[in-house]
């Protein structure tokens, strides 16, 4: 216990006593979870959008004349459990006719004589999913039923959407991999740097009988700190960020940014913390071999 | 027991030990003597494990330099206190850190290491300057804590690499007694030297070194 409250202390004091290394550590892993943080945000946001969308995405189904109210009902439910549907509304021929009745203020049946407007189905799809919606394979099972006429959709904007923000998920992944790879390698040749300054110290850790993982434990210590402060110096910008232009960009696009500041902070340090371990275990690790 | 048998290292660029043949008992207390570059370093290298013989091996209590395995060193070390002519202290510790570290690495308890440190630093006479950082103190001062640090964890052997070299005579004369108390408490005791006049008459057993070969013992 007491060994634990030594290496712990040692992390701890050594933030002060490599105080410009620490804060060229601090700095970079800091720049880097802003970056990582805004583009997380975004992304966030981004899943939002497409599932607001996604919402708006429908397949009309219309139905061949003189199909009964229930086979139609039955027709529905056999929609519903095609995967990526998640809902479905029946339109009779009776609501079709109310329908343009309150929309040209017209009796079709005055009109024509008898009711021409056909049963429909309108059939919303599921709004949460990571993968590209594909819609074909849907329209496809619809009109394998004899009983439909016609199918409408809006399939090449649906297709646009889809490859656009898949693509943009993919781009999202690959920058936040390679921010953090590259924040790994700085940081790892930040403690470098502190570790070559502390040569001495190693070495008389060495000569008094210390084992590789008490060497160690301080400079990942030392690591791990840097990381959660960098983390919490970065949530505190977004979050100020945020705050501060949440209105601006309410009155702008309508859109209601969507974050927690203690999400933020959770996430941020976790990576700060992965980031930094895995820096200052490299750099140690290599100085000892 | 320090035991070596025909063993030689050498440097890339030349110099080292060659064919040494020694062994030192337990409790004894020997002195190294030759010239600089004459090997002193390299062979007390060899006797902690920071070098490895190119041929021969060195062998003290359990421990083989042939045999052992890189994770058991440290433990080896343990049982072994160094002090060193540059004292090698940690200048952003004070004396009570510094001294107190080697426990902390064994993993000794807080009430221990105190104890024990506070043990050591009146056995060196500088109980006064346990908050003093090593650069506010004298050479003397730090080779003396640098006694204690090697001491604090009960060693089984003491291997000192020219502790009187940055020291007046008046100094390096009180640290030889020093090393001489600690030697009669049952410490095993091997001190490298440049300096035969201080050593001199003193009645303990003499290695002489020249050129990497051992030419007196």
């Amino acid at each position: 216990m007491d060994k634990i409250t030594f290496l712990l202390s040692e992390g701890l004091k050594n933030l002060w006593r490599h105080k410009l290394t620490a804060f060229t550590s601090i700095f970079s892993i800091f720049l880097t979870l802003t970056v990582a943080g805004s583009l997380l945000i975004v992304s966030g946001n981004t899943e939002r959008i497409i599932e607001y969308l996604r919402d708006k995405y429908k397949i009309e189904v219309f139905f061949k004349q003189n199909i009964s109210d229930k086979r139609i009902q039955e027709i529905s439910k056999e929609f519903k459990s095609i995967r990526g549907v998640r809902s479905t509304t029946v339109i009779t021929k009776t609501d079709a006719k109310k329908i343009f009745k309150s929309q040209f203020g017209e009796d079709i049946l005055n009109l024509v004589g008898y009711n021409p407007l056909p049963a429909s189905c309108v059939i919303n799809l599921v709004k949460e999913q990571k993968n590209k919606l594909n819609i074909r394979p849907i329209v496809d099972r619809i009109r394998k039923f004899s009983e439909v006429d016609e199918v409408n959709y809006q399939g090449r904007l649906i297709n646009r959407i889809e490859t656009a923000y898949q693509s943009f998920v993919k781009v999202s992944v690959v920058l936040l991999i390679i921010i953090l790879v590259v924040s790994v390698l700085i940081i790892s040749n930040t403690v470098r740097l502190t570790i070559y300054a502390k040569k001495e110290l190693i070495k008389s850790f060495q000569l008094v009988g210390a084992t590789r993982s008490f060497i160690k434990t301080p400079f990942i210590l030392e690591g791990v700190f840097h990381g959660l402060i960098g983390a919490f110096i970065a949530s505190l910008l977004l979050y100020g960020s945020l705050e501060f232009s949440s209105g601006f960009i309410l009155s702008l696009t309508g859109l209601i940014i969507d974050f927690s500041f203690f999400n933020l902070l959770f996430l941020l340090s976790s990576l700060g913390i992965v980031i930094s371990f895995l820096g200052s275990s490299r750099a140690i690790s290599q100085f000892l071999k | 027991m320090i035991q070596l048998d025909n063993v030689s290292y050498t440097y890339e660029k030349g110099g080292g030990v060659s064919n040494v043949n020694l062994a030192i008992q337990d409790d004894e207390y020997a002195f190294l003597i030759g010239p600089t570059g004459s090997g002193k370093t390299t062979l007390l290298r060899l006797a902690y494990m920071d070098l490895f013989p190119k041929v021969g091996k060195v062998i003290i209590d359990k421990y083989d330099s042939s045999k052992i395995k890189q994770k058991k060193i440290p433990f080896f070390r343990r049982k072994i206190g160094m002090i060193f002519q540059d004292y090698h202290l940690l200048n952003d510790r004070n004396l009570f850190e510094n001294i107190a570290l080697p426990l902390h690495v064994i993993g000794f308890q807080k009430d221990e290491i105190v104890d024990r440190v506070t043990e050591s630093l009146e056995e060196i006479g500088l109980e006064s300057k346990s908050e003093h950082f090593p650069d506010e103190l004298s050479g003397g001062e730090q080779q003396r804590a640098c006694v204690a640090r090697a001491l604090v964890k009960d060693p089984d052997i003491i291997l000192a690499d020219e502790p009187t070299g940055n020291l007046d005579p008046v100094t390096s004369f009180e640290l030889i007694k020093l090393l001489e108390e600690i030697n009669r408490e049952g410490t095993t005791i091997l001190m490298a030297s440049h300096n035969y006049n201080l050593i001199k008459g003193r009645g303990h057993r003499i290695i002489e070194i020249q050129n990497g070969i051992v030419r007196k013992s």
